[in-house]
C-alpha cells in the first residue's frame, strides 16, 4: 500500500496542484512540499514494514502486487529493494529541493509544480515497478514532464532541445517496449511480470536482441557516447529545477535499468554484451571528461562531466563483479547529489548574473565566501576526493576494473586525472579571479543555502560513514550478480 | 581504555577549526579566527606530545580502531596506528604544523578578513590530513590523509585568487600530483585485492606473498605515486611554481611535511619495496640524480623561495636514495631534521623579505644582518644545518648517515655516494649564497624586530635545527636499526664538503664576474626547461584535442554525439523528402482524374438517338443470350 501511494501520490498531487495554485500565492509549493513529505512517510513506512511474505527472494523490502488487467495479464507489480529504494529517497529529495530553490518561478506555477510532482512519480514509478508493461509505460511518462518543464521554463532556443530530449528518448524507449512486447508475448501464458520472465528461460540469442532493445532506452538515457547528444541541449536550456530532476532522476534510471534487468532477465545476453559495454563506458568517461574541459558555458561543462561520471557507472554495471557493482550503485547515489549541487549553485548564480558564460565570471571568492565554499565543496565531490561518496564509488568500481582488466582501470584512473583539468578550470572561472563585470553581490541566500547544506551532507556523510549506504546496497548487487555467475 | 585512544584525538582539533572557518556559517572577527586557528593547531600537539613521550617508554606497537565497513567478502578496518615511525613523523609535524601556523598570526595579519579566514582553516585541514596520513593503519584513511592534502595544496597555492600565475600554478600542482595519486591508488587497491584487507599491516606481507610481475608492478606504481607528491625528477616541475602561495604555506607544504609525505610514503611500506631490488635501485638512482639536479638549480636560482623549492626538491631526493639503499630508518631522520631547518629557512627568509618590499628576489635579503638580526641569525642557523656544518648541526648528521649507506653499498653504492657528495658539495654552495647576500651592508637600514608570534616559533626551530643533532643517532635507534658508519676517511670528506660549498658562494656572492654567468644561466633556472617538454607532450596536446573536440577549430562540436544525429537527420531527410509530396496521395489523384477522364469517354453512350439506342439494346440482348447458351456448354 505504502508503495502505491509513492506512485499514486505525487501523481494525483501534481494534478491537484494545478487546482490548488489558484487558492493563493505560494499555495502549490507548500502543497507539493506536503506532498513530497508524505511520499518520504510512505518511503519509511514501507522500507520498515518488514519483508513481503510473497517476495520472489531475500532482498526485497516490500512488494506490492495487484490485478489490473487479468485478461491482459497486466499486473500493478511493485517491488522495493535497497537500491530502488535508496533512489526513491534520492528521488523525492530532490523534489522538494527543486520545488524550494523554484520559489521565484511565477510563469504558470501550477503546471510547473505538477511538473516537477509528475516527474517524480514517473521516476519512481521506474525504480519500483517490476511489471514491464507498467515500467515501460512510466519510463515513457517521464520525458513528458521533463519536455514540458523544458520548453516551457527553459532558456534559449528552448522548443527545439525540448523536441530532441523527446524525441531522442522516445525513440530509444521503443527499443524496450519491442523487447517487452515480444517476452509477453513468447511467456507461456500472457504476462509482463519480470519475475516469470526472469524464471521462464529465454534463449541465448533472443537474449542477446532483448537486452539490445533494453540497453537502447537505458544507454540513451544513461547517457553513454554516442547516444549522449540531447543530454548537454538539455542540461544546459533547462530550468535549475529541470536540470536537478535530468541529472539526479532521469540519468539515474538508465543506470537503474542497466542495474536491474540484465543479471535478472538475460544473463546469456549480459555475458555477450558486457564487453561492449565495459568499452562504452571506458570511451565515455574520457571522452565527456575532455569535453568538459573546453566547455564555456558552465552548466554544459557539468553535463559533459555527468556523461563521464555515468560512464563510471556503465563500466561498473558491466563489469559484472561484486565491487563494481557495487560501485556503481554508490555512484549513481552519489552523482545524483554532486551533480544536482552544481546545478543548483550554477543556476543561483544564473539569477544574479544573467550568464552562465565562464569567460565572464569570477571573484566569487571575494564577493560571495559562502557561494564559494560551496563550490568548492562540490568541486571535491566532482573529482571523487576521498571523504566524499563519489570518491567511495569510484574506488569500488575501479577496484572492480582490477578484476576484470587492468587496462580498464587504467582507463578510469586517467578519467581520474582528467576530472582535476576540468574541475580546477570551473573554479578557476567561477570563484578565483578578479570579481568581473558579472560579479555576484548577493551571496547564498538561506533557501538556496539549505537544500546545499543537505546535499554536502548527503555527499559527505555517505562518503565518511560509506557502511549506512553499502549495507542497503549490498543485498541487491547480490541479487542482481548471483544469476550471472556462470555454473 | 586503551591508550591509543588518544591517537583519534590528535587530528581533531585542526579538523575543528577547519570546520568552524571553513563551513561554520556564524561570523568572526580577526581576533577569533585567530585565536581558533591557533588552538586547532597548537592542540594537536599537545596531544602527540605525551602520545610520542608513551611510545619512548612502553611498547609502542598499537592500533586504534575506528569503525570497519563490510563490502561483500572484504572486511574494510579503518584504523589509526602508533608505532615509532608513525609517533616520531607525528610528533614533527605537529610542531612544525603548530610553529608555521603561530607564524601565520602576524604575517598574514594584514590579509582582509575573510581571507584570513580561508587561510587559516585551509592550514588547520592541511594539518589534519597531514595527521590522518601519517597515523593512518590502514590504506583508505592513509589515502584520505594523502588527497586532502593535494586539495589544501591547491588552494592555498592559489590563496591569491586574482594572481593568474598563482591559479596556474595551483593547477599545475594539483594535476602532476593527481597524476602520482592515481598511480599511489593503482597500488593500493591492487594491494588490496590482494590481502582482502586494508589493515597496512596486512597488505605488506600479502604484497610480498603475491607473484613476482604482480609485487614489482606494485612496487613501482608505489614509487611513482611517491615520487610526484616528493616532486622529484621528473615530476618536480609543480613545486618551484607552487611558491607562488605565501610564504608560510610554502614552509608547511611546499618543503617541510606535505612534499616529504613520498618519503614517508616508502618508508612505510619499505619492507614491500625491499622485496623488489629493481625497484628500490631505481629509487637509489632517481632520488640521487634528484638530489644533484636539485642542488644544481638551487645554486642557479634569483630568488630565495625558489632556491628553498629546488633545496627541498634536492633534500627529498637524499631521503629516496636512502630509502633506495635500505635505510629507511636514516630517510625518516632527515625528513625529522629537514622538516626544521627547511621550514626555519622559509620562516626567516619570510621575515626579512616580508620587510624588503615584499620581493622574494635573493637581493631582498641585503643588509638582513642589520635590519632584521632575529631572523637573519636564524636563516644562518637554517642554512648551517642544510649544507650540514660538522658536529654540531642536525643536517649533517642524517646526511652523513646517508652518504655513508652509499659508500656501504657495493660498487654502484659508490657511484651514487660521488653523486650524493658533490650534491653535497652544491648544498653549500647554495644554502650560503642568500646568507652571504644578507652581510652586504645597505646603507640608511634601520634595525626593527617582529612581533612574539615572528620570533618564537623562528627561535624555537633554530634552537631545535642544533638541539636534533645529538638525537639523530637515537632516533634512527627508535625506529629499530643503526646509523652506518664508513671508514673516517670517507666520514672526513663529507664534513669538508660543506666548507667547499661555503668557498663557492663566496665566489658567486662577491666575485661579479662569476655572480653576472649565474645570474644568465637561464636553462639551469628553469630547472633544464623539463616544464616546456611537459608543454609540448602532455598541455599542447591535449589543448588541441579539446579545441577540436569542442569545435573550436572549425571541426564539429563533440563529434561523437553530433554525427549521429546528423546521420539520423540524413536519413530522415532522405526518407521524408520523396514522400513529402505524398505519392500515396498522388495515386488518389490520379485515379480521381482517371475517373474524370474515363467519364469523359462514357458520356459519349449517353448520345439522345433513339437508333444508337436501338442498336445498343440489340447488341445487348445478343450478347445475354451468347451469354446463355455459353453457359449450357458443358
Amino acid at each position: 500500500m505504502a508503495l502505491t501511494a509513492l506512485i499514486v501520490l505525487p501523481l494525483f498531487g501534481g494534478i491537484a496542484a494545478l487546482l490548488v495554485a489558484r487558492l493563493g500565492r505560494n499555495a502549490e509549493r507548500w502543497f507539493s512540499i506536503a506532498v513530497l513529505a508524505v511520499a518520504l512517510i510512505a518511503l519509511i513506512v514501507a522500507w520498515t514494514g518488514g519483508p513481503p511474505p510473497d517476495a520472489p527472494g531475500a532482498q526485497w523490502l516490500a512488494l506490492v502486487r495487484y490485478q489490473y488487467a487479468p485478461a491482459l495479464g497486466l499486473q500493478f507489480l511493485l517491488a522495493m529493494d535497497g537500491l530502488s529504494g535508496a533512489l526513491v529517497a534520492v528521488s523525492i529529495v530532490l523534489g522538494i529541493i527543486s520545488v524550494v530553490i523554484s520559489w521565484n518561478i511565477r510563469k504558470q506555477s501550477g503546471l510547473f509544480h505538477a511538473c516537477i510532482l509528475w516527474t517524480v512519480a514517473a521516476s519512481n514509478g521506474v525504480f519500483l515497478a517490476m511489471d514491464l508493461l507498467f515500467f515501460a509505460f512510466f519510463w515513457e511518462l517521464m520525458l513528458v514532464p521533463s519536455f514540458l518543464l523544458i520548453s516551457i521554463w527553459g532558456h534559449g532556443d528552448r522548443e527545439a532541445v525540448a523536441l530532441k530530449f523527446l524525441v531522442f528518448n522516445a525513440v530509444a524507449g521503443l527499443g524496450l517496449l519491442a523487447a517487452v512486447f515480444y517476452m509477453a508475448a513468447t511467456a507461456p501464458e500472457i504476462t509482463f511480470d519480470a519475475f516469470v520472465f526472469a524464471e521462464m528461460g529465454i534463449p541465448p540469442l533472443a537474449q542477446v536482441w532483448l537486452l539490445l532493445g533494453f540497453s537502447m532506452a537505458f544507454l540513451t538515457k544513461l547517457p553513454a557516447p554516442p547516444f549522449h547528444a540531447w543530454l548537454p541541449d538539455a542540461h544546459t536550456m533547462a530550468p535549475t529545477a529541470g536540470s536537478i530532476l535530468l541529472a539526479g532522476l532521469l540519468l539515474k534510471t538508465g543506470a537503474y535499468g542497466l542495474f536491474r534487468f540484465p543479471g535478472m532477465l538475460f544473463p546469456d545476453g549480459f555475458h555477450v554484451l558486457a564487453p561492449y559495454g565495459l568499452a562504452l563506458g571506458a570511451f565515455g568517461t574520457i571522452y565527456g571528461a575532455v569535453l568538459a574541459c573546453g566547455q564555456t558555458d558552465a552548466k554544459r561543462l557539468v553535463a559533459y562531466t555527468s556523461i563521464a561520471h555515468m560512464s563510471i557507472v556503465l563500466m561498473g554495471l558491466s563489469g559484472g563483479v561484486h565491487f563494481a557493482m557495487m560501485g556503481a550503485g554508490v555512484e549513481m547515489i552519489a552523482h545524483a547529489f554532486s551533480a544536482s549541487a552544481l546545478f543548483l549553485l550554477i543556476g543561483a548564480l544564473y539569477d544574479r548574473v544573467g550568464t552562465r558564460d565562464l569567460r565572464q565570471l569570477g571573484g566569487l571568492q571575494q564577493t560571495a565566501p559562502r557561494f564559494a565554499a560551496a563550490f568548492a565543496v562540490f568541486f571535491s565531490a566532482a573529482l571523487a576526493m576521498p571523504g566524499t561518496a563519489n570518491f567511495l564509488g569510484e574506488a569500488l568500481v575501479i577496484t572492480g576494473m582490477f578484476q576484470v582488466n587492468w587496462f580498464l582501470a587504467a582507463i578510469a584512473l586517467v578519467s581520474l586525472v582528467v576530472s582535476v583539468v576540468y574541475a580546477t578550470g570551473l573554479l578557476k572561472r567561477i570563484i578565483f579571479g578578479v570579481p568581473s563585470k558579472a560579479c555576484v553581490t548577493q551571496d547564498l541566500t538561506w533557501s538556496e543555502l539549505a537544500p546545499v547544506i543537505v546535499l554536502a551532507t548527503g555527499t559527505l556523510l555517505f562518503g565518511m560513514l560509506p557502511q549506512l549506504l553499502l549495507v542497503v546496497l549490498e543485498p541487491a548487487v547480490d541479487a542482481a550478480l548471483a544469476p550471472l555467475v556462470r555454473p | 581504555m586503551s591508550p591509543f585512544f588518544a591517537l583519534l584525538l590528535v587530528p581533531m582539533p585542526a579538523m575543528g577549526a577547519f570546520l568552524l572557518l571553513g563551513l561554520g556559517p556564524a561570523e568572526f572577527n580577526r581576533r577569533a579566527i585567530q585565536t581558533i586557528a591557533l588552538a586547532g593547531a597548537t592542540l594537536p600537539a599537545v596531544v602527540m606530545l605525551p602520545l610520542g613521550a608513551y611510545c619512548l617508554m612502553g611498547t609502542c606497537d598499537g592500533i586504534q580502531p575506528i569503525f570497519d565497513l563490510e563490502v561483500g567478502p572484504a572486511v574494510v578496518a579503518l584504523a589509526l596506528k602508533l608505532d615509532p615511525l608513525s609517533a616520531l613523523v607525528g610528533v614533527t609535524v605537529t610542531i612544525i604544523g603548530a610553529c608555521v601556523i603561530g607564524y601565520s598570526i602576524d604575517y598574514m595579519a594584514k590579509s582582509e578578513i575573510a581571507d584570513l579566514r580561508r587561510y587559516f582553516a585551509l592550514m588547520n585541514l592541511f594539518l589534519a590530513s597531514m595527521l590522518c596520513m601519517v597515523l593512518a593503519g590502514d590504506s583508505i584513511i592513509f589515502f584520505l590523509g594523502w588527497e586532502l592534502m593535494g586539495l589544501c595544496s591547491f588552494f592555498l597555492i592559489a590563496y591569491h585568487v586574482t594572481s593568474a600565475r598563482a591559479i596556474a600554478a595551483g593547477r599545475k600542482a594539483f594535476v602532476i600530483t593527481r597524476v602520482a595519486d592515481a598511480f599511489l591508488l593503482a597500488a593500493l587497491l591492487l594491494l588490496f585485492l590482494e590481502a582482502g584487507s586494508v589493515r597496512l599491516d596486512d597488505l605488506i606481507p600479502a604484497g610480498i606473498a603475491t607473484d613476482d610481475v604482480r609485487r614489482g608492478l606494485i612496487a613501482a606504481l608505489l614509487l611513482a605515486g611517491a615520487m610526484g607528491k616528493s616532486a622529484q625528477l621528473p615530476f618536480h616541475t609543480w613545486l618551484p611554481s607552487a611558491m607562488a602561495g605565501p610564504t608560510p604555506v610554502s614552509a608547511l607544504l611546499h618543503s617541510a611535511t606535505m612534499v616529504a609525505a613520498g618519503a614517508y610514503l616508502l618508508a612505510r611500506l619499505a619492507p614491500l619495496m625491499e622485496t623488489v631490488p629493481l625497484v628500490m635501485a631505481v629509487t637509489a638512482t632517481v632520488g640521487a640524480a634528484t638530489a644533484l639536479f636539485g642542488a644544481t638549480a638551487a645554486v642557479f636560482q634569483l630568488d630565495v623561495k625558489r632556491l628553498l623549492a629546488y633545496s627541498s626538491i634536492s633534500q627529498i631526493g637524499f631521503m629516496l636514495l636512502a630509502i633506495g639503499l635500505g635505510q629507511p630508518e636514516v630517510a625518516i631522520a632527515h625528513f625529522v631534521v629537514h622538516a626544521i631547518f627547511k621550514s626555519l629557512l622559509f620562516l626567516s627568509a619570510g621575515d626579512i623579505t616580508q620587510i624588503a618590499r615584499g620581493t622574494t628576489d635573493i637581493a631582498a635579503m641585503r643588509g638582513a644582518l642589520r635590519a632584521r638580526p632575529v631572523a637573519y641569525l636564524a636563516f644562518v642557523a637554517g642554512a648551517a644545518s642544510l649544507a650540514g656544518i660538522p658536529f654540531v648541526t642536525g643536517g649533517w648528521f642524517s646526511k652523513e648517515a646517508i652518504l655513508a649507506s652509499a659508500w656501504l653499498a657495493g660498487p654502484f653504492g659508490i657511484v651514487l655516494w660521488g653523486v650524493a657528495l658533490s650534491a653535497a658539495v652544491l648544498t653549500g654552495a647554495y644554502a650560503f649564497r642568500p646568507v652571504l647576500v644578507g652581510l652586504i651592508p645597505v646603507k640608511g637600514a634601520r634595525m626593527t624586530f617582529g612581533g612574539v608570534f615572528t620570533n618564537l616559533p623562528i627561535l624555537l626551530l633554530a634552537a631545535g635545527t642544533f638541539a636534533i643533532a645529538p638525537l639523530v643517532t637515537p632516533m634512527v635507534e627508535f625506529l629499530d636499526a643503526t646509523v652506518p658508519h664508513p671508514p673516517l676517511a670517507v666520514e672526513l670528506v663529507g664534513a669538508v664538503a660543506p666548507f667547499v660549498g661555503l668557498a663557492l658562494a663566496f665566489a658567486m656572492t662577491f666575485m661579479p664576474r662569476i655572480s653576472r654567468r649565474v645570474a644568465q644561466a637561464r636553462r639551469m633556472r628553469s630547472g633544464i626547461r623539463i616544464d616546456g617538454v611537459y608543454q609540448i607532450v602532455f598541455v599542447q596536446p591535449f589543448v588541441a584535442l579539446v579545441r577540436w573536440l569542442t569545435g573550436q577549430r572549425g571541426s564539429i562540436a563533440d563529434p561523437v554525439g553530433t554525427l549521429p544525429v546528423m546521420g539520423a537527420q540524413w536519413l530522415v531527410g532522405a526518407i521524408v523528402r520523396p514522400l513529402a509530396h505524398d505519392p500515396l496521395d498522388r495515386a488518389w489523384a490520379g485515379f480521381a482524374s482517371a475517373t474524370v477522364r474515363a467519364w469523359g469517354v462514357a458520356r459519349h453512350v449517353q448520345s439522345g438517338r433513339v437508333r444508337d439506342y436501338a442498336l445498343a439494346i440489340a447488341v445487348g440482348v445478343a450478347l445475354l443470350l451468347l451469354l446463355g447458351w455459353g453457359t449450357t456448354w458443358r
